[in-house]
């Protein structure tokens, strides 16, 4: 849901060993895998006296459908609300009274539960986690009052972010056949509508051990950690794999608009998105490169082109780590007395001068070692090394490329950064959407 | 989300990370005369590291982390908005540092930063103005000496101030499109009045187009001196090769007229009666409300039972704020409570949001849970998970060097030692029941709360007089409400 903890985990993409550093090595993560399909990651770091459980689970607002939009997000707060030996509320109330706290997120591929907290609690959340993976009590009472929740958590994203408002109109527009289509609240009419049925179906069918990952970072010992999931997650059974999300995205073929009027915006705001391919293609390192030449860092492409010269007050650029093709988007905010239509013509001046011109190799290699000091920061933390290794597991198959990432970064050339530009953030494959007060008239 | 962290994002009161750690689940159900039970959470103890004073008064704090090759540079310097003249020169002073200093424009010094992958920031809060710099830790010659250069002599370019002051200004306008974004100014606003713990560190619109660079230069020569400041390092280095670079780099920054320090403890205002304040934000879809009063000072004995305290009513999930707001009724995403000290006051907030609908039904349940802090007190077993959960998450904010820098900076600039680190599980575990009940009388405000709504007011402005004197502005009226 919250785009901030995406990009976290999108920024986090390199590391190059080639650098003599402490920092965690490939060979530092220990996994198994028991009987029934779900694998475990353990990374042993004892510089706190805490620990974090990541349980990576492979469903998002990817495998719903019209009716049930939203439903995965949804669920990610049924998980919280009761199961047979932890009854409602004492998820929460038995995790922090051992020193714990929790939270989860979902996006439009996974849904991520995260447990941060004292190492010796780590029994405690084994059978915390156990418990509602195999026994969820889904129940009427507690769907009710949680919609109220969810509502809530849509309208207060709406009410306080333009990039929230932007992006859910601009989804529904650049995808007309593939779930990515809608947001990952869901559309507000189907927050109102799931069933107890649809509930417990989700649960069965997308919280079987074989469909999740689970990250341990912390002050933890591997055969505690392998004794305790033989223990706690061995015995929950296996399901049949979900059915597989086989909808491709037919090609779009020419410029598509939206417009989002809203009284309170004070200078416009302008999103460009891009059909880009998935996290597994070749071209995922050229199009993370491309995407910090545009906004990363005062010395970028579209900060030095728009914001300098007064054209815009803010730009940003996000790509998200995506199982399936998905969007690359770039946001301006205008500067007062510049028109939305001016902004994006800057906008997209900037980003056809990289098509046409190409960068230089010093900008490349600027991008690099910023890549590289986002490596570095997320290695720093117990949190951020469970979220990294989990993620890369799960978007590239293997969290081995996480470590290989150096390798794949640095091959990138200038060519394959101005290829990319070209073959992707052309017009006819580019969804524009503006956000303002008042709409530009015709006349 | 399963929830937010913190809902209202605190940018400038950066103690608010180690304070808003608290909250408190509600075991109702046990009897109060339960035994004690204390969670063993493990040791956490401050890190090594060196305090000492170069001869011109800089304060230097070194400690040595080797986990990865990155280095943290955190400058402070004792002056934030309570000094400020024109509303906003503390801030914008702080900020214009980055745009030029010893014959290196802004765009060298962006195109050197950026190249080498790290990254500088500068900003003023109410009582400290920072600039810090994190950087691999082989660029620490190009980046100590820059960090330097960039605090002690800055140019204040008029070009490049003209366009950082018009950004700005716009961005004052594009902040007020989130109510959650500015909440906290208009509260302070409404607190303290015309008194310097009020002023918005971002200033405002109107105080922003009159600052020149002459104004700043003044500031600048006024605060920015080596007996008024503090350099943190962190990180991979050698802490011996590291004291000559320092030696060299800061030793000859010399010392001007005498700092003259804001009597903030005096004439503070007196809450005397209810008060609200209505913003009007016509399109709004719901009510982002503030509910509170005075707090503590960051230097009170009490800080750290407060934070246990806190835990409790609203700081943590299962909180009773949260639960009774969000779970047992549905009507808000989160709700939460908090101290914001500083050092010679501080603020005490609930905060929640609801639909324009549920406004009064969400205040009126907030109060009421707020109520029970009195009416019912705290029970064993609601204290003991309290303590625990305090304990259990106070490791990790003190975990990467960017962290560690800032902890040593907040001691510099609010005068506490690593005494809060090593001895906050002693503290936290020694708190009794009766502490609870002490403190909850001392420090919460229980009466002439002070109220900020923004919301829709065609919608809420009934609801808003029921609680108080209503004063209405506009979101989009220039400044916080006064």
């Amino acid at each position: 849901m919250m785009r901030k903890i995406i990009a976290l985990c999108m920024s986090i993409g390199v590391l190059f060993t080639s650098v003599a550093t402490q920092a965690t090595q490939a060979e530092d993560i220990k996994s198994f895998t028991l009987d029934n399909g779900m694998k475990i990651m353990v990374l042993e770091d004892s510089s706190i006296p805490n620990a974090n459980m990541y349980l990576f689970w492979k469903v998002g607002s990817r495998n719903e459908v019209p009716g049930i939009t939203g439903i995965s997000h949804f669920f990610e707060h049924m998980m919280f609300n009761g199961a047979k030996k932890y009854g409602p509320k004492m998820f929460d109330r038995t995790m922090e009274a051992a020193g714990g706290a929790n939270n989860a997120y979902t996006t439009e591929n996974i849904t991520v539960y995260t447990d941060w907290f004292p190492a010796n609690a780590l029994e405690t959340m084994f059978d915390l986690e156990a418990d509602r993976i195999a026994n969820l009590d889904i129940n009427e009472k507690m769907v009710e009052s949680e919609r109220g929740v969810v509502a809530s958590e849509r309208t207060t994203g709406l009410e306080n972010s333009n990039w929230r408002t932007l992006q859910e109109e601009i989804k529904g527009a650049a995808f007309r056949a593939h779930p990515y289509s809608w947001s990952v609240i869901g559309h507000e009419s189907d927050i109102a509508a799931w069933t107890l049925d649809d509930l417990v179906q989700y649960h069965k069918t997308y919280y079987a051990p074989n469909n999740a990952v689970v990250v341990i970072a912390g002050d933890v010992k591997l055969n505690e950690v392998k004794a305790l999931a033989n223990k706690y997650f061995a015995p929950i059974p296996a399901q049949a794999p979900p059915r597989e999300v086989k909808t491709v995205e037919p090609l779009q073929k020419g410029e598509r608009r939206v417009y989002v009027q809203k009284a309170s915006v004070s200078t416009p705001n302008v999103m460009l998105a891009y059909h880009v391919p998935a996290t597994t293609s070749d071209d995922y390192y050229a199009l993370d490169l491309l995407s910090s030449i545009l906004t990363t860092g005062n010395s970028s492409r579209l900060y030095q082109g728009l914001v300098e010269k007064q054209v815009a007050i803010e730009v940003e650029t996000y790509m998200p780590m995506s199982f399936d093709p998905n969007l690359f988007y770039v946001m301006g905010v205008a500067n007062p007395g510049i028109t939305a239509l001016e902004l994006e013509k800057g906008m997209i001046a900037e980003v056809n001068r990289i098509a046409r011109e190409g960068v230089s190799q010093q900008e490349l290699e600027k991008v690099k070692n910023i890549k590289l000091m986002d490596f570095y920061r997320a290695m720093e933390t117990i949190n951020g090394k469970a979220n990294t290794v989990g993620t890369y597991e799960l978007y590239f198959g293997s969290y081995d490329k996480l470590f290989n990432a150096p390798e794949a970064y640095n091959k990138v050339t200038p060519a394959d950064v101005q290829r990319v530009a070209q073959t992707y953030l052309r017009r006819a494959n580019r969804t524009v959407a503006v956000l303002a007060a008042t709409e530009e008239s015709d006349e | 989300m399963k929830h937010f962290i913190n809902h209202i994002p605190q940018k400038l009161s950066r103690l608010a990370s180690v304070f808003v750690v608290a909250s408190a689940v509600g075991l109702a159900g046990c009897a109060a005369t339960q035994q004690s039970v204390s969670v063993d959470t493990g040791s956490f103890k401050m890190p090594a590291y060196e305090h000492y004073q170069l001869d011109n008064g800089l304060s230097v704090y070194l400690m040595p982390q080797k986990e990865v090759p990155l280095i943290t540079v955190n400058a402070v310097v004792r002056v934030g908005a309570v000094n400020d003249t024109t509303s906003g020169v503390a801030g914008m002073t702080a900020q214009s540092l980055l745009l030029g200093a010893n014959g290196q424009s802004k765009s060298d010094i962006e195109q050197m930063v950026d190249f080498l992958g790290a990254s500088i920031g500068a900003q003023a809060g109410k009582e400290g103005s920072y600039i810090g710099a994190d950087f691999m830790a082989k660029d620490i010659d190009k980046m100590l000496p820059l960090v330097r250069d960039l605090l002690v002599s800055p140019d204040f370019d008029a070009n490049e101030f003209d366009k950082l002051r018009q950004r700005e200004m716009a961005g004052l306008a594009q902040a007020k499109e989130s109510p959650r974004n500015v909440i906290g100014r208009y509260f302070d606003k409404l607190v303290f009045g015309l008194h310097p713990y009020g002023n918005p560190s971002s200033g405002t619109r109107t105080s922003l187009e009159e600052l020149n660079v002459s104004q700043l230069r003044a500031f600048h020569k006024s605060y920015y001196q080596p007996s008024n400041s503090s350099i943190a390092i962190v990180g991979d280095f050698d802490p011996a090769v590291m004291k000559t670079k320092l030696a060299s780099l800061f030793g000859t920054w010399s010392n001007g007229e005498a700092v003259q320090a804001p009597m903030l403890a005096k004439q503070q205002p007196t809450l005397d009666k209810s008060r609200v304040l209505l913003v009007n934000k016509g399109d709004a879809i719901e009510t982002t409300f503030l509910i509170g009063g005075k707090g503590v000072a960051r230097d009170n004995p009490d800080y750290v039972g407060l934070q246990v305290v806190n835990t409790i009513l609203g700081g943590r999930f299962t909180s009773w704020l949260n639960d009774e707001l969000r779970v047992n009724a549905g009507l808000t995403y989160g709700a939460r409570s908090g101290f914001t000290p500083y050092s010679k006051g501080g603020v005490f907030r609930i905060s929640t949001f609801t639909k324009s609908e549920t406004t009064k039904e969400a205040i009126d349940l907030a109060l009421k849970t707020y109520a029970r802090l009195w009416e019912k007190g705290i029970d064993q077993a609601t204290l003991d998970s309290a303590k625990a959960y305090v304990k259990g998450q106070f490791p990790p904010k003190f975990e990467t060097s960017g962290q560690m820098a800032e902890l040593l900076s907040d001691m510099y600039l609010y005068g506490f030692d690593d005494a809060f680190i090593n001895d906050f599980q002693k503290n936290v575990d020694g708190l009794t029941l009766a502490d609870t009940q002490r403190l909850i009388s001392t420090h919460f405000p229980q009466d002439k709360l002070q109220y900020v709504l923004i919301g829709n007011a065609a919608k809420i402005a009934g609801v808003a007089a029921q609680y108080g004197e209503v004063t209405q502005v506009e979101i989009d009226a220039i400044g916080f409400g006064q």
